[in-house]
């Protein structure tokens, strides 16, 4: 099993991993659109960098009502026929990276089955897929 | 065409209403976005003579067809204008990240006209406008507007913001974004000023289309790796523009204490290594994969920089060899809305005025106390600041020193000594906002490169063709610090508007592009007498290093001027001749010049 892991040092705030995602599964480019957010900003501290994925906790899984959403390989997986668009994963992620579409689909993270175009787009690493222990 | 939005959006200042007009398309073909784009639409709507600081100038934000996509270093955002500094057009960049959330909230180009009676603050959401008082926010430094702005409004808005300098109408006001972005030059915070527009906020939440996504994201990917993560650009990541500090000094071409002298004895005070042991970590704009941005603290400031035009016209040039005072004047100047190069011109200009003894200003090169204290009195037009608030050209007129006045067409000059890289002189002088290092940078071949920088053989052809390249790139607002190649631009923009574009419509572009800027200074009265070196360049001979007695001998800078006229298809005068425009399709706008 792999997982998505930030190193928030290497990041560089340019949000390649965004527009690349939605690039890929959304067929243009919009960083709200991605399956995981980078912040990058000067607040009054001083420089803030953040990012929130996907890190298949599974409570989008256990809160779908419908059976649309299971867990595969390390990562949910939907089957678009069974989902009735209620919305309930969204609302539970706890990092916040499940949006709708406007179609009532939730945009959900599968590691782009299994080589993460968010991965292959950081330019210095701050975005790794790494190996960990199957359960 | 795709990845273009193909919305206009037009705000009306004076009376606080906008609305959304179509993209002229067919402008759009010729002049593509950024820079080109926003000439051709300020070359059509200002009138001849416009004041720039009056309501009938235009603040044109301008995106291009690549910005919001992942083609690597397209985050700029090119703001173009009637230059308060210099009467000419004026085209300046941003970098941070608002350029994407203009696109994402649906624009090509945002026109900013009018006046409004009161300070406000422009606000964009998608389709919503609104038009918020900005009273309480008049006076404060641009780093409190964004952060009152972003507590209010939230944090995914970027901000376009100016100081103090602005409101006061000091002529090298620049505007700041995301705190340490700033677009310098020329005076387009200025304009802001005298529009009684503090801040534009903006926030996008859509998408940009693309003919081919999977093409563009295959060529861009491939790009990203293959030629922007590479050695020859490279350090842009690992160093930042602080690297070109040591290069400038080993060719001899680091302004010093006014452009006296081409080396700094504690040039290594503020070179790359000095910088990266304050660092504290790097920054990109939107897509690109180098991050530039050093971001540093120091026992005086923490910044975003400083970049090498800040080290060597505010450190080397004002004879500051300490990276902590330049850090904290660069800045103060970013707060109080100030451009570091013209800022630290007109302080090194006042400190050579006193040292001859022409003016007492009170400063001397090196006084790092009394030149900390300068930024906020220029941009309170304070004590000496009501002086140097007037910039080098006009201090010239009041208090002498013409000869060492480094400045052309009223715009101070930026980190590159000439007399040390002979092709650098014809650029400033040719640059359409005066002197300019963003139109040409040939001292990459030259000064820091393999070509003899102490002749005039092949400099003119040389300038036209990087004059021409930049025109374009900048009008994909691309970034300067990609050395991308034609073929590889041209691809690019194939898979993103859904053409087969070949580099040779794309050089003829940029060349079309450049005369236009030319028109419109044509159209202000501008000629070839505006195209000269400050005297001190041709007559003072350099004394150290390797440079040591060199300077640009007038009847080579005259021939040099000549041959790039020749070249451009330019009379003698300066003017483009017609068989020139008829090629570049600009035959009408040059009727509308008076050509």
């Amino acid at each position: 099993m792999h997982r998505l892991v930030f190193a928030m040092e290497n990041c560089i705030g340019c949000r390649l991993c965004q527009l690349a995602c939605s690039g890929r599964h959304e067929g243009r480019f919009s960083p709200l659109e991605a399956r995981l957010a980078v912040v990058s900003r000067y607040g009054r501290q001083g420089l803030v960098v953040e990012a929130r994925l996907c890190d298949a906790c599974g409570r989008c899984v256990d809160a779908c009502p419908t059976g649309a959403l299971t867990m595969g390989d390390g990562v949910p997986l939907l089957n678009n026929d069974l989902c009735d668009r209620c919305g309930v994963c969204a609302a539970e992620c706890p990092q916040e990276v499940i949006s709708i579409k406007d179609d009532g689909l939730p945009r959900i993270c599968d590691h782009c089955g299994g080589q993460p175009v968010c991965v292959a787009w950081c330019p210095h690493g701050a975005l790794k897929l790494e190996e960990v222990s199957g359960q | 065409m795709k990845s273009y939005q193909g919305v206009v959006l037009r705000i009306d200042l004076t009376n606080q209403t906008s609305r959304r007009e179509e993209l002229n398309r067919e402008w759009a073909r010729q002049f593509w976005g950024g820079k080109g784009l926003g000439y051709r639409y300020l070359f059509a709507e200002l009138a001849p003579g416009t004041d720039p600081l009056g309501p009938d100038n235009k603040l044109i934000l301008a995106t291009g067809p690549f910005t919001g996509t992942p083609v690597p270093c397209s985050g700029k955002l090119t703001i173009v204008t009637r230059s308060p500094a210099t009467g000419t057009v004026l085209d300046c960049s941003v970098g941070g990240a608002i350029a994407g959330e203009i696109k994402y909230a649906g624009y090509d180009l945002v026109i900013l006209e009018g006046r409004a009676p009161f300070p406000v603050v422009v606000r964009i959401e998608d389709d919503r406008v609104a038009f918020e008082p900005a009273g309480d926010l008049w006076g404060l430094g641009t780093h409190a507007v964004e952060h009152q702005l972003t507590d209010k409004w939230g944090a995914e808005y970027r901000i376009l913001s100016i100081g103090p300098a602005g409101e006061n109408l000091v002529p090298f006001a620049c505007i700041t974004s995301e705190l340490y972005r700033q677009a310098g030059r020329g005076g387009v915070g200025t304009v802001m000023g005298a529009k009684n527009l503090k801040a534009v906020a903006v926030r996008g939440t859509g998408g940009v289309r693309v003919a081919d996504a999977a093409r563009l994201m295959d060529l861009a990917l491939k790009a990203l790796r293959s030629d922007v993560l590479t050695d020859t650009n490279l350090w842009a990541y690992t160093d930042g523009t602080p690297m070109i500090v040591e290069l400038s000094q080993n060719a001899g071409i680091l302004p010093t204490r006014n452009f006296q002298d081409g080396t700094f004895a504690d040039f290594a005070k503020l070179s790359s290594p000095a910088v990266q042991a304050a660092r504290m970590a790097k920054k990109a704009c939107l897509s690109c994969g180098l991050g530039c941005g050093n971001y540093i603290r120091t026992g005086r400031a923490a910044v975003e920089g400083p970049e090498y035009e800040t080290l060597a016209v505010a450190g080397a040039n004002c004879g500051i060899g300490d990276l902590e005072a330049v850090a904290a004047f660069n800045a103060a100047c970013d707060d109080l809305g100030l451009d570091t190069i013209s800022a630290g011109g007109v302080v090194a200009f006042a400190m050579e005025l006193t040292e001859k003894g022409l003016h007492d200003f009170g400063i001397t090169f090196g006084d790092v106390e009394r030149y900390l204290e300068i930024p906020d009195l220029i941009a309170r037009r304070k004590g000496i600041g009501a002086e140097l608030a007037a910039g080098v050209k006009k201090m010239a007129e009041r208090f002498g020193g013409a000869e060492f006045a480094m400045q052309i067409k009223g715009l101070e000059f930026p980190g590159y000594e000439p007399r040390g890289s002979w092709a650098m002189a014809l650029a400033y002088a040719t640059a359409p906002r005066g002197a300019c290092h963003m139109s040409a940078w040939p001292v990459a071949e030259e000064a820091y490169g393999s070509r003899d920088p102490f002749t005039i053989e092949g400099k003119a052809e040389l300038v036209r063709n990087l004059q021409h390249y930049n025109a374009f790139k900048f009008s994909l607002s691309l970034c300067d610090f990609w050395a991308v190649s034609w073929e590889t631009m041209a691809e690019l923009l194939s898979a993103a508007v859904g053409e087969d574009l070949a580099a040779e419509e794309l050089q003829l572009a940029g060349e079309r592009i450049f005369n236009l800027a030319r028109l419109f200074n044509v159209r202000e009265g501008f000629s070839a007498r505006d195209d000269n070196v400050p005297p001190r360049l041709v007559k003072d001979a350099l004394p150290s290093g390797a440079t040591a007695g060199k300077l640009i001998p007038p009847d080579r800078y005259a021939a040099m001027l000549k041959e790039y006229y020749e070249l451009r298809g330019w009379t003698d005068d300066g003017r483009p001749a017609s068989v020139k425009l008829e090629e570049l399709g600009l035959a009408e706008l040059g009727r509308k010049a008076g050509l």
